[in-house]
Order: C-alpha cells, then sequence, then structure tokens
C-alpha cells in the first residue's frame, strides 16, 4: 500500500469494523469479506490522490457496500445459470443503506463487539490452525491474500485457497455473526489468543531469514493482541498474552548474529534488548498477577520472561524464582516442552545433575525433538562431560527444522569437539 | 511446515503394470493432485522422464562436459515429487499414505528446511 503509513494504519484499523457492519446487515463471510478487501484496495490506490475522505469509515462502508451489490447480483446471476432456475433475486443491498451508514460514521460499543465476534468467526473450531490465521490475518487484519501468501513463503494460489475453503468450512459448519454461547465463550477466548500467538510466533521464529515480511508478522501478532486487550480488558490471560509478545519481542535484535545463527537467551548481548518494550511487557505481567483470578500458561510464561528480562545478566537471574513460575506452569499446562524448560530451571538451583535427572523421562517422548537434545548437551557440558555434550548438540542439530537453530547447535558441537 | 515427498522407481516397476492399470492410476494421481491443491496443502507435483534421458554437466577446466547420467547408481530412481505445506508431520504421512503410488512403491518424506525468499532470493529458513 502506498498511502502513507498513517491511511494504512487507520484502514487496517478500519477493516474489521466495516466487515462487521455487513455481516451483521447480510451475513455470509465469504461475500462481505471479498466486499470488504475490494473497498480497502479502493481506498489505497484512491486516497493518496484525492486525500483522506471526511469520514473514511462511512467511505469504505459505502464501497463495500456497492462491491457487495456486485458480488450477490453476479453470484445469482452465475446460479440461475446454472441451475437454470430462477433463485430469488439478490437483496436489495442499498436500499435503506443510508439510515445505517450514519451509524457507520462512528466505531462505538458496537464496532468492538462485531470485531470481537469476527475474531471468534475467524477461529471457529472447525478450521485447522493455519486456517485459522489466514482468516484472520486477512479478516481482522486486513491484509492482502498476496502479502499473506508472502508472509508464510506459499503461492498467492494456494493461500486464497485456503481462505476460500476456510470461509467455506465457517459456513458449512453453520456459524453465525453472533457471539459464541456463554459456555463456550471461554474456550472460544483460548482459540482466538492461540491464532494471535501462532501469527506473533511465526514471524519470531522466522525472523532469523533476511525475510522482513516474516518479521512483520510479529508485528501484526502484536497489533491484534493489542485490539483484543482493548475488546477483552479484564480477561487476564489475554493481558498475559500481550505481555509474553511484547517481552519475547524485546530481545529479537540480540537472537541472531549477523549471519543468522541462533543466540540462545543466556548468551545473549543484554544491552541489545529492547528496554521500552520490557517496562511495558514486565509492567503489564506485574499489574495483571497482582489482581487475577485465573491464572494461566500465558500469564506463567510472561512472568518468566519478565523475571529474564529485567535481570542484569545470567548469573544476576532470580533462577528459583523461574522455578517456581515453571512449577506452577506444569500444573495449569502440562507438556513435555513445558518439563523441559523446567529441567533448565532446575539445573540452574540444584545443578546440572538434577537437571539431567529431570530430562531423563522425557527422552522417550522427544526423542526426535531438537529442543530436548540441545538442553541435554547444554547441561552435559556444565557437568564437565564435552564429549557427550557434543554428541547431544550434534544430534540436536540433525532434529532442527529451523536454519538458525540448526547453525547455532552445530557450532556448539564443534566448539566442544575442539576443547 | 513444507514437506517433500518422493516417489522412487524403474523403467521395470512402471513397465510391470498393466496399461489399462495404468491410465486408472494416472487418473487417480489428477485426482490426488485435485483434492490437495483445492485444500491449499499442496503446493507443487512434479514428474521426471526416464532415467535414461538424464544428462550429467561437470566442469573440466571451467569448461562444461555433458555425458549420460545419473549420478548415483541405485536400483530405484528419483520418478516424481510433490511439494506440501501441512499443519504438522502427522498431516504431510497421513497425505504421503494417500499417494496412489503408495500400494506398490514406498514414499520418502523429507521437511524442507532451505526456501529462497521469491522477493529477495535470501533463504527464508524456515521449514
Amino acid at each position: 500500500m502506498n498511502g502513507g503509513a498513517g491511511a494504512e494504519d487507520l484502514l487496517r484499523e478500519l477493516a474489521p469494523q466495516v466487515l462487521g457492519v455487513l455481516m451483521r446487515r447480510y451475513a455470509g463471510l465469504d461475500s462481505c469479506e471479498d466486499a470488504v478487501q475490494e473497498a480497502l484496495l479502493a481506498a489505497a490506490t484512491q486516497w493518496p490522490a484525492t486525500g483522506l475522505p471526511d469520514s473514511p469509515r462511512a467511505w469504505l462502508l459505502t464501497v463495500a457496500t456497492r462491491r457487495l451489490t456486485d458480488i450477490l447480483r453476479s453470484e445469482s446471476a452465475r446460479r440461475e445459470r446454472e441451475d437454470a432456475v430462477s433463485l430469488a433475486t439478490p437483496p436489495a443491498v442499498l436500499a435503506g443503506a443510508d439510515a445505517w451508514l450514519a451509524e457507520g460514521r462512528t466505531a462505538g460499543a458496537r464496532g468492538s463487539d462485531d470485531t470481537l465476534t469476527l475474531l471468534f468467526l475467524c477461529c471457529h473450531p472447525a478450521l485447522t490452525p493455519s486456517s485459522q490465521v489466514a482468516l484472520t490475518l486477512r479478516a481482522v487484519g486486513g491484509l492482502n491474500t498476496a502479502e499473506i501468501a508472502q508472509a508464510f513463503v506459499v503461492p498467492e494460489s494456494t493461500m486464497a485457497q485456503r481462505i476460500s475453503r476456510a470461509k467455506q468450512q465457517v459456513r458449512a459448519a453453520g456459524a453465525r455473526f453472533t457471539p459464541p454461547a456463554a459456555a463456550d465463550r471461554e474456550q472460544r477466548i483460548r482459540a482466538v489468543q492461540q491464532v494471535l500467538y501462532l501469527i506473533f510466533n511465526e514471524g519470531y521464529v522466522a525472523s532469523a531469514g533476511a525475510s522482513l515480511q516474516r518479521a512483520d508478522l510479529s508485528a501484526e501478532g502484536i497489533r491484534l493482541a493489542r485490539l483484543l486487550r482493548r475488546l477483552l480488558p479484564d480477561d487476564a490471560e489475554t493481558a498475559g498474552l500481550l505481555a509474553l509478545m511484547l517481552l519475547t519481542d524485546a530481545r529479537r535484535a540480540a537472537r541472531v548474529t549477523p549471519d543468522g545463527a541462533l543466540v540462545p537467551l543466556v548468551e545473549q548481548d543484554r544491552t541489545r534488548w529492547d528496554r521500552t518494550l520490557i517496562a511495558e511487557g514486565a509492567g503489564l505481567i506485574a499489574s495483571t498477577l497482582a489482581t487475577t483470578s485465573a491464572l494461566g500458561p500465558y500469564q506463567l510464561q510472561a512472568a518468566i520472561a519478565a523475571v529474564h528480562g529485567e535481570a542484569a545478566s545470567v548469573t544476576d537471574t532470580d533462577w528459583a524464582e523461574i522455578l517456581t513460575l515453571y512449577e506452577l506452569l506444569a500444573r495449569v499446562s502440562p507438556g513435555s516442552l513445558v518439563s523441559l524448560g523446567k529441567a533448565v530451571a532446575v539445573a540452574m538451583v540444584h545443578g546440572p545433575a538434577a537437571g539431567l535427572a529431570a530430562t531423563d523421562e522425557l527422552a522417550g517422548v522427544l526423542a526426535s525433538h531438537h529442543r530436548f537434545h540441545a538442553v541435554r548437551g547444554h547441561l552435559l557440558e556444565m557437568s564437565g562431560d564435552p564429549v557427550p555434550a557434543a554428541d547431544a548438540y550434534r544430534t540436536a542439530a540433525r532434529y532442527a527444522t529451523n536454519t538458525a537453530e540448526k547453525r547455532y547447535l552445530d557450532g556448539q558441537s564443534r566448539r566442544l569437539r575442539r576443547l | 511446515m513444507k514437506y517433500m515427498l518422493i516417489i522412487y522407481g524403474n523403467k521395470e516397476l512402471w513397465d510391470s503394470i498393466d496399461p489399462a492399470e495404468f491410465a486408472k492410476e494416472i487418473a487417480a494421481f489428477d485426482a490426488f493432485n485435485k483434492k490437495y491443491l483445492a485444500r491449499g496443502e499442496l503446493l507443487g507435483a512434479y514428474g521426471v522422464a526416464d532415467a535414461a534421458a538424464t544428462k550429467l554437466v561437470r566442469l573440466t577446466d571451467g569448461q562444461p562436459a555433458v555425458t549420460d547420467g545419473p549420478y548415483l547408481e541405485t536400483k530405484e530412481y528419483l520418478a516424481s515429487w510433490y511439494l506440501l505445506d501441512v499443519e504438522s508431520e502427522e498431516r504431510a504421512l497421513a497425505i504421503a499414505a494417500e499417494l496412489p503410488s503408495a500400494k506398490f512403491s514406498p514414499v520418502e518424506v523429507w521437511p524442507v528446511l532451505h526456501e529462497a525468499s521469491r522477493e529477495t532470493g535470501v533463504d527464508t529458513g524456515v521449514a
């Protein structure tokens, strides 16, 4: 988009609100969403020349409504051709539109509710995680298919297939543009949080490669998490999720070497951490933990990240506090990778032998996970066993599926072999 | 996660399949490709010519010299490959089992580690 960063931010903020208004009137995620995308494109091409309209929201709504009329007309014509049966004529979309265009001038509480409902719809349980991610980026994030395809390094036609299939599945599941039932609400909120975390992580993990497009996904994940926090200000896990993203993102500049090898947390140059992000994330998680009534995995992971973020060095780190947090995390969200993180904290508090013993029970489940062998390598080296440590690092490198991690693990293995 | 599925074979194996059966197999491959392209899980499907058509290019004193291939002398040679982008390894394995040829020849499943960005040419470093 060439309409300047300000116009682009505005468009992407307005996109879900405009879609929400259309959805409330006409349902049909696929047609409404296509109409909004076309309106966004029209704005991006026209606004730089004409300047911002008086009410950008009403402008988008008007254009999107016109596009929707065209889409519904052509769909209806196609159905008539295909079925040779005259189906219902398209609804007179524009009739009466003026009345609610006035409403379209202000976002208000309704706009927020719509955006939340839209998030629930995009993260519908009938969809796979990657479909939920793609649909959320398009319908709520306001990104176009080409941008999403670029971010995930797949052909645009593939991403277009995924998005259109996701819309069909939402329709087939009978999903309506209404908030989920109270009984399902918690679970659906968790699904939305997971999707936002996937978006953030996709950009973060991949940011080792020089592809800025992918790093942008982290920024998009944070933007959407801020949006979700505005929509759900009392949800402690949403606050935890945003804090976790901020505290993780703060370490971005320090986590890879210029030649693209990963630098693990303990070896990072902490002067390169973004103190502003750490302060915001740590402040947010501290105030959340002070009032939370439902401790969850995002809050605990954010709390762990905050302890690291506020420590001047590895030796200054309050590992006992981190171990306590891992024990809580293992209780609310048990899993082998959480146990692995806990084993590192055990080693830092009680020594490497205790840490290694804690990893023993994971040898079966994590046998082909690179992180298990990387942790073993680290703890074996701490125990003064460089040869088995080098072997563990080499095994880890063989299982790694990320170039930066693989490069780091190979480097560790070579370094220990030279000792 | 991206995965490459590889099918190997040789002329004897392909010749051993009854022609009518072969046509049915081709139709089954088309149906497989269509299904997974539409699901957005298959990025591309490719098949190569017979091993006898392969050439080897070597630089000798800076001059290219062309001889008959393939480079690796094995019983089975590369026949087809498929590029997937899927949710998980389990999903890649399930799709591999659906390849029509899986009935008579194993399918190799490789996680893809390197891919050059279409915009910059730089390795995206992701599977």
